[in-house]
């Protein structure tokens, strides 16, 4: 995740906002960078082997008991 | 144990991104940071039926994570975090210019924070949590929340050399710089 070329800022999951404003400062640039060095990580790919590791979860998981 | 629901597994294929992130946050490194999430999913799948429907996965999730990397860490005891990039990015901490401060400095200043104050205001600030749910999450008082927030705020400030930025705005750290026209 260090290189920084997707410039897809708004990062989906990771700002459902707490209500009004932003706890550090509206015009802070702590906060403006704090949400920059964030949203750059959320939009990262996500590599291949999580999905992976999910459907075996579910494979490995005993398919009856439907309660 | 009953069968994990599809929509419980679209969620938690969904929470993914925001794991890493809050992973990377944590760890400072993108391998243990995976490694993390991945221990995260396993946990989360195997007591899916603690989670209560209706209430915020994403901070059960964030909770689940933070109890594996605080335990991962007792564990292990603290090693030295990953040398080559802490390091650079401490030497590349300098005054911010023009009031703008690169990534790379901010994320130095970053790491330079003890880990109670980083995950507080990445938390909060960053991953859109309320003081409630960070609190939650961190298994904390509400109170406990807020100051490391403010102590980690004031402590970026500190070593990114910002000064009372909201009260005076760039202007104040232009005429720092310059350190001249003083009334």
């Amino acid at each position: 995740m260090k290189e920084m070329s997707k410039n897809s800022t708004t990062g989906a999951m990771g700002r459902h906002r707490n209500g009004g404003g932003n706890p550090l400062g509206p015009n802070s640039e702590i906060a403006r960078k704090l949400k920059q060095y964030y949203d750059e990580l959320v939009s990262d790919q996500v590599p291949d082997r999580f999905a992976q590791l999910l459907s075996q979860l579910e494979k490995a998981e005993p398919a009856e008991k439907k309660d | 144990m009953a069968a994990v629901s599809q929509s419980f597994k679209t969620e938690l294929l969904g929470a993914i991104p925001s794991l890493r992130a809050f992973a990377v946050s944590l760890t400072q490194n993108a391998d243990k940071a995976d490694d993390l999430v991945q221990e995260t999913l396993v946990k989360a799948w195997d007591k899916h039926e603690s989670f209560q429907p209706g209430t915020n996965l994403k901070a059960w999730l964030f909770t689940i994570l933070r109890n594996e990397f605080y335990s991962q860490m007792r564990k292990r005891g603290r090693e030295v975090q990953d040398s080559d990039g802490i390091m650079t990015a401490r030497l590349a901490v300098h005054p911010a210019q023009h009031g703008q401060l690169d990534l790379k400095d901010f994320r130095g200043a970053l790491e330079q924070l003890p880990e109670d104050q980083r995950e507080a205001i990445i938390l909060i600030g960053a991953s859109g949590f309320s003081y409630e749910e960070a609190a939650e999450i961190c298994g904390c008082a509400v109170g406990t929340i807020k100051s490391r927030v403010s102590r980690a705020r004031a402590r970026l400030q500190d070593i990114l050399k910002i000064s009372g930025e909201d009260e005076y705005g760039p202007d104040a750290i232009s005429a720092q710089v310059t350190g001249s026209n003083a009334a």
